[in-house]
């Protein structure tokens, strides 16, 4: 006879048997490649951009680009935001293949050249489509990857750290000492820009010296210390402050502001920032380099979506049609008011289906 | 013997810093001109008031890893009460600043709640706070680096009086407020208190959950100051504006002296340890060392100084 214990019993592990299983099946039906898959996988593309901040202005406006593509082609759309760690950039992305099936196109700005592996492979065998912007390995390319790797898109530093040094120079007659803020060193934007002073410098034969190089790893607090140790160490033997990016020549123009030196001794920067430009209307930057990140976050997705759905194929394409260099504006003092008029007052129009008519050249 | 090695082992931060004060200025004199000496101060005033607000959450035992946060959330409600460049700011001039400090002590008051009611530890919750204070500062400013444009604001830092900015005088007066804290009313006494034995503390009739979520508001406070001088220094409110500042803070306050498990140390030991490590920076710059070295050296002397701050090492619980 069975007592009420072996009752009590025999429906606990009855019921604890019920919720495991309920637990496995509902479980196995939401997992992706489970029984609702058709039901909630994308049925057609989803868009997403990868990118480091939505604190600095050059990925906010990059996002605001890429939010006015999908806008064009009435797709989901979402922003993923690394914070400078490369492992969540990674995994964020694996995440959202998973939850969209492979139904993805991605444009990414990696934290770092060598994340742009991991994430091209992940996403071309999921099935969706990739363009890198910035930062890949050399030896990495698209051609290699069949469809998936659509494009890889950069802006070449070089002349962009070579223009700006040359209106450096000219701001002060082309003869003295300047010093240079550099960014992160490992970034490819870094060594490319500094790559283009240092042609800049040799090509005045002497005439500019580089008193001293330090790096400020693309922040304004950091320039700004560094400034100001300048101006101790160096005094009024520094004619100019050359920085590779905005955030760092705003830094360095504030520590000059506090000596009163702001507008006597020039800065450039490169990014074509709003402040930066603004600085540049005030007479208190010479140069700066806009690389329209409205147009990159845009573009990023645009190739991605043309290639998803049939317009064009990758494999088809040239090399330089895969791996390009995309065109920097300069923004001297001479020009700053019509790029104003242009850019900043009114949100410029960009022909998204134009692919490759902003290409200055393939990457070496 | 004894007083006099505990008498060393206070006086090493000083000794540290003045050594390496003479030594740099032995290799460029400069160094120790009063301009130099006037821009060290200038830059060390934001760090300083930042490490005398984690000063009081490390003597009670706790750890404060919100600074960025707080930051960048007071730095955005500062940019949208004043005029700037976006031409939405509420134009309040410097009434902006009491009220922009009323959000960092409310900001600190969350993280202490959040703390002491959810029985978080210090370490998650105001990490966790600092992340939700960098999200909010995003939002708020679009992600943009709004510039200030308030003359009144950008005077904190660009005004001198007598030859010396307006930052470092404030600076002072945090100081000040600090000592008198610590040393002058029951909530500085209560924090050490709790520092170095809170349960001893409890059963004494110190109220542990009150004086906890005082001294985060307080140290709120202290991140707004910090906060509006560096908004001021830099001329923007941006959310990225506490980058790195974590790292100064705290380490500024090891290499002083105070002790991270509480209960030992003060605003004092703060003040040479914010000096030791502005003086570093500059100094390196001054002496034309490369980047890659700096860091190494800013590592080596915060193990050194921990070193030379445990007075008997054999007998010191390391964990």
């Amino acid at each position: 006879m069975t007592s009420s214990i072996d009752l009590i019993e025999t429906a606990i592990r009855d019921r604890r048997r019920f919720l495991i299983a309920s637990a496995l099946g509902v479980g196995y039906a939401v997992m992706p490649g489970g029984l609702l898959q058709n039901a909630f996988a994308a049925t057609d593309y989803s868009l997403a951009s990868s990118i480091r901040s939505l604190s600095n202005a050059f990925h906010a406006t990059w996002n605001q680009g890429a939010e006015a593509y999908t806008k064009t082609v009435d797709r989901p759309y979402v922003a993923l935001i690394t914070e400078g760690n490369s492992e969540k950039g990674i995994a964020d992305i694996g995440a959202l293949l998973a939850k969209t099936g492979g139904k993805l196109v991605l444009g990414v700005d990696p934290n770092d050249s060598p994340d742009a592996r991991p994430i091209v492979e992940s996403v071309a065998k999921a099935g969706g489509y990739v363009v890198t912007v910035w930062n890949k390995p050399a030896d990495l390319h698209p051609w290699d990857f069949g469809e998936h790797y659509v494009a890889h898109l950069s802006f070449n530093g070089v002349p962009a750290g070579e223009q700006t040094a040359k209106a450096l120079f000219d701001s002060f007659g082309g003869a003295g000492g300047i010093v240079a803020l550099g960014g992160i060193p490992s970034n490819a934007p870094a060594i490319q820009r500094k790559a283009g002073l240092m042609n800049a410098i040799s090509a005045t034969n002497g005439k500019v010296q580089l008193l001293d190089f330090q790096d400020a790893d693309w922040d304004s607090t950091k320039a700004n210390n560094i400034v100001g140790a300048w101006v101790t160490r160096f005094g009024d033997k520094i004619k100019g402050i050359w920085a590779a990016n905005d955030g760092m020549a705003i830094g360095a123009l504030e520590a000059l502001r506090a000596e009163g030196l702001a507008g006597k001794v020039q800065v450039t920067g490169i990014d074509g920032t709003k402040d930066a430009v603004t600085a540049v209307k005030n007479k208190e930057m010479a140069a700066t380099v806009d690389w329209n990140p409205r147009w990159i976050g845009g573009m990023a997705l645009s190739l991605g979506y043309h290639a998803a759905t049939g317009k064009f194929t990758p494999s088809k394409e040239p090399k330089s049609h895969r791996e390009f260099y995309g065109t920097g504006v300069l923004i001297t003092q001479r020009d700053v008011q019509e790029f104003w008029k242009n850019n900043i007052d009114k949100t410029p129009a960009i022909d998204w289906n134009d692919l490759w008519g902003k290409i200055s050249g393939p990457i070496a | 013997m004894l007083v006099s090695k505990t008498w060393l082992t206070r006086a090493t931060p000083t000794l540290v810093l003045v050594g390496l004060s003479l030594l740099i200025s032995l290799v460029d004199p400069r160094f120790l001109s009063l301009d130099n000496l006037v821009r060290i101060a200038a830059a060390a005033s934001a760090p300083l008031v930042l490490a005398l607000g984690v000063t009081f959450i490390i003597l009670m035992g706790s750890i404060d890893l919100s600074i960025e946060g707080s930051m960048a959330f007071t730095a955005s409600v500062l940019a949208a009460l004043v005029t700037n460049s976006s031409g939405k700011g509420l134009e309040l001039g410097l009434l902006a600043v009491p009220l922009a400090l009323v959000a960092a002590g409310a900001f600190g008051a969350v993280v202490g709640l959040v703390h002491v009611y959810l029985r978080v530890p210090s370490f998650m919750a105001s990490l966790g706070m600092g992340f939700v204070g960098i999200g909010v500062a995003t939002v708020l400013l679009g992600g943009e680096r709004v510039s200030i444009l308030d003359q009144n604001i950008r005077a904190l830092s660009l005004h001198r009086v007598l030859g010396v900015p307006l930052a470092i005088y404030i600076a002072m007066l945090m100081l000040a407020v600090a000592w008198a804290i610590q040393n002058h009313m029951s909530l500085g006494r209560h924090v050490m208190a709790l520092g170095g034995g809170e349960d001893l503390a409890a059963v004494s009739g110190v109220r542990v959950k009150r004086v906890r979520v005082l001294a985060f508001t307080l140290s709120g406070v202290f991140f707004g100051v910090g906060a509006v001088l560096a908004c001021a220094r830099l001329g923007a409110g941006s959310a990225l504006i506490g980058n790195g500042q974590l790292f100064t803070a705290i380490s500024a306050v090891v290499v002083g002296g105070t002790s991270l498990s509480g209960g030992k140390g003060g605003v004092f030991s703060t003040v040479i340890g914010v000096l030791i490590v502005m003086v570093l920076n500059n100094g390196m710059i001054i002496l034309g060392l490369p980047t890659f070295i700096q860091q190494g050296v800013l590592g080596a002397a915060i193990i050194a100084a921990v070193l030379l701050n445990a007075p008997v090492r054999s007998f010191v619980v390391v964990k």
